[in-house]
Parts: C-alpha cells; sequence; structure tokens
C-alpha cells in the first residue's frame, strides 16, 4: 500500500487496489476526528463547494479509542447517506476514550451544485491506525467503496 | 509474497495444509496469472480460510482472485452445516451483488444514431445513488415485503412479469429471510435505495453480441449475433452494506463466545449452528431479496427506456432476462463429496454459482446446457457468457469467476486518466458513457481492470466453465 497525492497537507489519500483510505494527522485527537472526517467527505464530494448552513450532533460511544474513529465516521456516514447531507465542517466537543459528541454543520445535497465522486459503503477496522508521537497523532482508515 | 505453493495441474495450483489449516488452498489459474497472483495477499487470504472449522475439502479461489476483506474476492469455501461456520467476510459487503443480463430483439444496426439517446434515457431513468431523484421510497412495512419475496415483489407491482423470476437464481426469492434479524439503520439505508445501481464498479450496459463459441448453447440462449444487450450489475445496496457491517460486529463477539482461533480477526464468523450464524442468516437471506428486487425494478426501467428512447413497443424490444446470477452470497447446497451427497453452507465472494447441465436448480429450457454465467468486463472491452460444468459439481461446489478485478488502484486510474477526456475517447471507439462525475468515468476506465479475456479462458482451459459467447459494449451508465 502506497500513499499518494496530497490535499491539504494533513491529508494523503490511502492507494488501496479495490478500494480507498485516508492517512490524516494533527496536533491532537480532537483535531483528528475533525479532519479524519473532513477527509472522509473528501472522497464523496468536492468539500469546497458545501455550505455549513446546517447544524447537527452527533453522539457516538464505542469500546475503545480506534473502534470511536470508526463509529463515527460510519455515522457522519450514514447521515450522508439516509438525510442526503453533505458535511464540510466538524466540531469536535467532548471526546474521551470512549465517547464522542460533536458538532457537524454542512447543507442538502443539490445536484447543481454538488458532484458525488462515491459512495462509502463502510467504514473499515481493515489496516485501521490511530497513533500518537510526540509531535501528533496519526491515523489511517480504509473504506470499503 | 513467498508462497509455497505446488502446481497440481497447468491450471491448479495449491497452498498445501500447514500449521493450523484444516484444508488447502486452491487456486485457479494459468501460469502466466499464478505470478501476478502470488503478488499480493490474496493467497494468503485463502489460506487463512482454510483454518476455519468444518471448510470442506478445500479453501478455492478463482483465477480473479484479488485482496478483499478478511476473504479473498474470487474465493470459494463450503462448510459443513454441524461443524461449519458462516462469516459476513465470506460473503462481502455487497450482498447479493450480481449481474441480469437481458437481449433483446432488435440489431445494433437497427438502434444506430438513436444509441445517444438511448444512453441519456436510461442515465435519466435508472438512478445511481444519493438523493437521485427516481428511486423508488418504500416505507419499512412495505421492505418488510422486498425482503421476503424479492423480484417477485416487483414483479406484483407490475415490474416485468414470471417469465423474469424463471430466469433468476433462485426465482429472484430465497427462503429463510428473516426481517426480525435487520437492524433499524439498515432499514433506514434502504428505504429510499430501491431502484437504484449505486457507484464503484456498479453500472448499466448496453451492447450486442460480439462472438458465439457454443453455437447450441447460444441458440438455447436466445443469443445471436449483433442483437442487443442489456447487463446490470449491482446489489442490496446500503441495506446490504449496514447489515454486513452490524454482523461483522455480532461475529466478532461470538469468536470469543465459541473460542474460534482466526488467523485474521476480519474472518469473524460464528457457528452456522448458532443463534449468531442463524441471525445473519436471516438479515442476510434479506439483503439477498432486496438485491433480487433492486435488479428487477431496474430491468423494468431498462425497458421503458429502451421504448421511450427507440420509440418501439414492449414486443418491438423484446428486452428478456437470459439469466441472473448472484456473485457475493452464502447458500445452503447440496454437493457430493468423496462419493456422499452432503448439505453445505457455501460462500461465495466474487465467484459465480455455475451448476452443470442437469441440475434441477438449471431453468427446465436451459437445463440440457448447463446454468448460464454472466461474467462481466470493463466499459471498454467485454464481457461473457458462461455455462456451467460437470467437473465445477466435483471441484469447485459448482463455481466459477466473476469478472475481471481492478489492475489499478483508484487513484492511479485517474493518473492514467488526467489530461484525456475519457467519455469522448470512449465516443470515438463507439461507446457512449455517461457517470455521476468526471472522476467516476476516470476511475472505471478499461486499463483499469485486468483483461478480462484471460480470467474467462483460465476458467475454460481448467473446465469449470464453457465459454457461450463474447458481447461488446456500446454505451454505459456508471453511479
Amino acid at each position: 500500500m502506497k500513499v499518494v497525492e496530497k490535499t491539504p497537507a494533513w491529508l494523503k489519500l490511502v492507494d488501496h487496489t479495490a478500494d480507498a483510505g485516508i492517512a490524516v494527522e494533527a496536533p491532537d485527537l480532537g483535531r483528528l476526528f475533525e479532519r479524519a472526517a473532513w477527509g472522509m467527505f473528501s472522497v464523496i464530494t468536492d468539500v469546497a463547494a458545501v455550505r455549513a448552513t446546517e447544524t447537527f450532533r452527533i453522539r457516538v460511544d464505542a469500546s475503545d479509542r480506534a473502534a470511536l474513529l470508526v463509529r463515527w465516521l460510519s455515522e457522519l456516514n450514514f447521515l450522508h447517506v439516509t438525510e442526503h447531507r453533505l458535511l464540510s465542517k466538524f466540531e469536535v466537543m467532548t471526546l474521551s476514550e470512549q465517547h464522542l459528541e460533536a458538532g457537524v454543520f454542512g447543507e442538502v445535497f443539490d445536484p447543481a451544485r454538488h458532484t458525488i465522486f462515491t459512495e462509502i459503503k463502510a467504514v473499515t477496522f481493515h489496516d485501521l491506525q490511530l497513533e500518537r508521537d510526540e509531535r501528533s497523532w496519526k491515523a489511517q482508515i480504509i473504506f470499503d467503496l | 509474497m513467498d508462497y509455497k505453493i505446488r502446481k497440481l495441474t497447468d491450471y491448479l495450483w495449491e497452498l498445501p495444509k500447514t500449521g493450523g489449516m484444516r484444508a488447502p488452498a486452491r487456486i485457479y489459474a494459468t501460469e502466466d496469472m499464478i505470478a501476478q497472483i502470488t503478488g499480493d495477499k490474496a493467497p494468503e487470504q485463502a489460506a487463512n480460510v482454510a483454518h476455519l472449522p468444518g471448510i470442506v475439502t478445500a479453501s478455492l479461489a478463482m483465477p480473479d482472485i484479488h485482496w478483499g476483506y478478511g476473504f479473498p474476492i474470487g474465493g470459494v469455501a463450503a462448510f459443513d452445516l454441524d461443524e461449519g461456520v458462516i462469516s459476513p467476510g465470506g460473503v462481502g459487503y455487497d450482498i447479493n451483488c450480481g449481474v441480469r443480463l437481458m437481449a433483446s430483439r432488435l440489431t445494433r444496426q437497427q438502434i444506430g444514431p438513436r444509441l445517444r439517446q438511448l444512453v441519456n434515457q436510461l442515465f435519466r431513468d435508472v438512478p445511481t445513488g444519493v438523493g437521485a431523484a427516481g428511486a423508488l421510497t418504500v416505507p419499512v412495512d412495505e421492505l418488510r415485503r422486498v425482503a421476503q419475496r424479492g423480484a417477485r415483489w416487483a414483479v406484483e407491482r407490475g415490474c416485468g412479469s414470471e417469465t423474469d423470476l424463471a430466469h433468476i437464481e433462485e426465482h429472484g426469492c430465497i427462503s429463510g429471510a428473516d426481517p426480525a434479524e435487520v437492524s433499524g439503520r439498515a432499514w433506514q439505508r434502504g428505504r429510499e435505495q430501491l431502484g437504484t445501481l449505486g457507484s464503484g464498479n456498479h453500472f448499466l450496459e448496453i451492447g450486442y453480441v460480439a462472438e458465439i463459441y457454443d453455437a447450441e448453447a447460444a441458440r438455447v440462449l436466445g443469443l445471436e449475433i449483433d442483437k442487443v444487450t442489456a447487463i446490470i450489475h449491482c446489489g442490496s445496496r446500503g441495506f446490504g452494506y449496514q447489515i454486513c457491517d452490524d454482523y461483522l460486529g455480532i461475529m466478532d463477539g461470538a469468536v470469543r463466545k465459541y473460542h474460534i482461533a482466526l488467523p485474521d480477526r476480519q474472518l469473524a464468523c460464528a457457528p452456522v449452528d448458532s443463534p449468531e450464524g442463524r441471525r445473519y442468516l436471516g438479515a442476510m437471506r434479506c439483503a439477498v431479496n432486496y438485491a433480487f428486487a433492486n435488479r428487477q425494478v431496474i430491468a423494468h426501467h431498462t425497458r421503458k427506456a429502451f421504448e421511450k428512447a427507440l420509440g418501439v413497443s414492449s414486443a418491438e424490444a423484446g428486452l428478456r432476462t437470459v439469466y441472473e446470477v448472484a456473485h457475493n452470497i452464502a447458500k445452503f447446497e447440496r454437493h457430493v463429496v468423496d462419493g456422499r451427497e452432503r448439505q453445505l453452507c457455501v460462500h461465495r465472494k466474487g465467484a459465480t454459482r455455475a451448476f452443470a447441465p442437469g441440475c434441477v436448480e438449471v431453468p427446465p429450457e436451459y437445463r440440457a446446457i448447463g446454468q448460464p454465467v454472466l461474467i462481466p468486463g470493463d466499459m471498454g472491452r467485454y464481457s461473457y457468457v458462461l455455462t456451467g460444468t460437470e467437473k465445477a459439481m466435483r471441484e469447485t461446489f459448482g463455481s466459477t469467476c466473476h469478472g475481471a478485478g481492478r489492475a489499478m488502484s483508484r487513484v492511479k486510474a485517474r493518473q492514467a486518466a488526467a489530461g484525456r477526456n475519457i467519455v469522448r475517447e470512449m465516443e470515438e471507439r463507439g461507446i457512449i458513457v455517461r457517470g455521476q462525475s468526471r472522476r467516476t468515468v476516470d476511475e472505471e476506465i478499461s486499463e483499469a481492470y485486468k483483461d478480462v479475456c484471460s480470467v474467462v479462458d483460465a476458467c475454460a482451459l481448467a473446465g469449470i466453465s464453457r465459454k457461450v459467447a463474447q458481447l461488446r459494449p456500446l454505451g454505459c451508465i456508471k453511479g
């Protein structure tokens, strides 16, 4: 698996033959979760075209931090596919090992202004990475497309 | 990767039983293909599957084997009903992803310049995905009936006929679906997606019969040179994805509960005859039926689009279902193992059932030639119609390949397509392509896929299917 393409500096698309993934980096864990969400929506659409006109409150629980990341992204994808929302801004408010609360911002999908590149079938545990070094937090998530 | 692989025949390779493996892993491929196949982790995944309790004969892989979640794509694994397991990873996220082939009375010459209108009409009338106009919104109560009745649900609502049902694997409805085992989230994801194609490698293709290899089988299937065809490739949409996702979590718990030793956590499974196993089977079959209904609705819209765009009656278009197969599924089937007939749970993940001539599961009108098998290729080259064989019954639990498989990642495909106008390139080759976005089309360029011809030839040479006809594309819509 090789990492290619850069948009923005903290986000990399992970090259995987059948599917696609993202690698993100952030100074703290909250920002990492926010950037992972932005990264996931950049796989789905051109996030720059998504206005942050609506707010949703998200709460998720999981058994550990890595599972929490998968649950968080799955929840946002669920909101996208069932409510036809595209999201472009994410603010983590509460975050612990097993619990996350966030405000997310976006708008209703409008075919005149938005392009859907792909659907994400699922956020997977395959090659899931979530780690920290002295300077930052890093995560890698593979999506089933 | 360094595999201790053994050549059994010119078209069959074996990873012998070692360590915790309960059976060997066997890969169908030509000498040319095996070097490429052993270049990645898919053979290791096939060997991992052989660790699972109750596996019968061998963990099998078809020539289009490539990496998948837990089980490899192109994998076939059969399990004993008493000692064996059922695994969502052995079916895949897109439960009952499959292929329908329809053939019309019209020749490509008759369609001629109206091809563009036809493809545009299909692009308007067959929705692809999120927020797409034209998808059926089905309340959950009704969706429960879809999950139990499959394609018949659609036929009862005027989408198609009994003749369609007769030419679908399982007649378009698998028994044992249990809506009580489906989560609220899955119902919500399925509510607005009936009659939609989805994205990724799913498509609707208009093509024509370009070559015939088996004249008698082609005659029986009604395939004639130059006659226009339609291929629908899609599955159970968000409904199935969510069921897979839900049960991967449940199976994770079951692995601990039943003390199943796994070489890879993604093989999470439960005994076939356990509460968790039965629950997954009940839910999975709901998704199987959803996918049958989905393709039936799309087939109906395809017929209507033919009539509208070409200004012909339904009888003039004569668009009939040749056959429909599932290539991501787990089923209870009877197979002869070591001279004894046994009921097994056969997982096919990116593999197609290919039953031999004479099998009762094959529609009576096709029984003399064997079950039709539909193998789609990429949007620029060709697809194939095959039939099942007696050898497949003996060696692969009546299974064969399912498609080409990607040669390039999506990112690499986009790089290969950069600076090119793929839609125009295809048009210059006589193929009209419509996609949701330029990126979608770029990611699906022909060269991003392996040549399906080599996959099909390997299956034919190995004797697990017979080549009947080749179809070439005229137009394609992509989600």
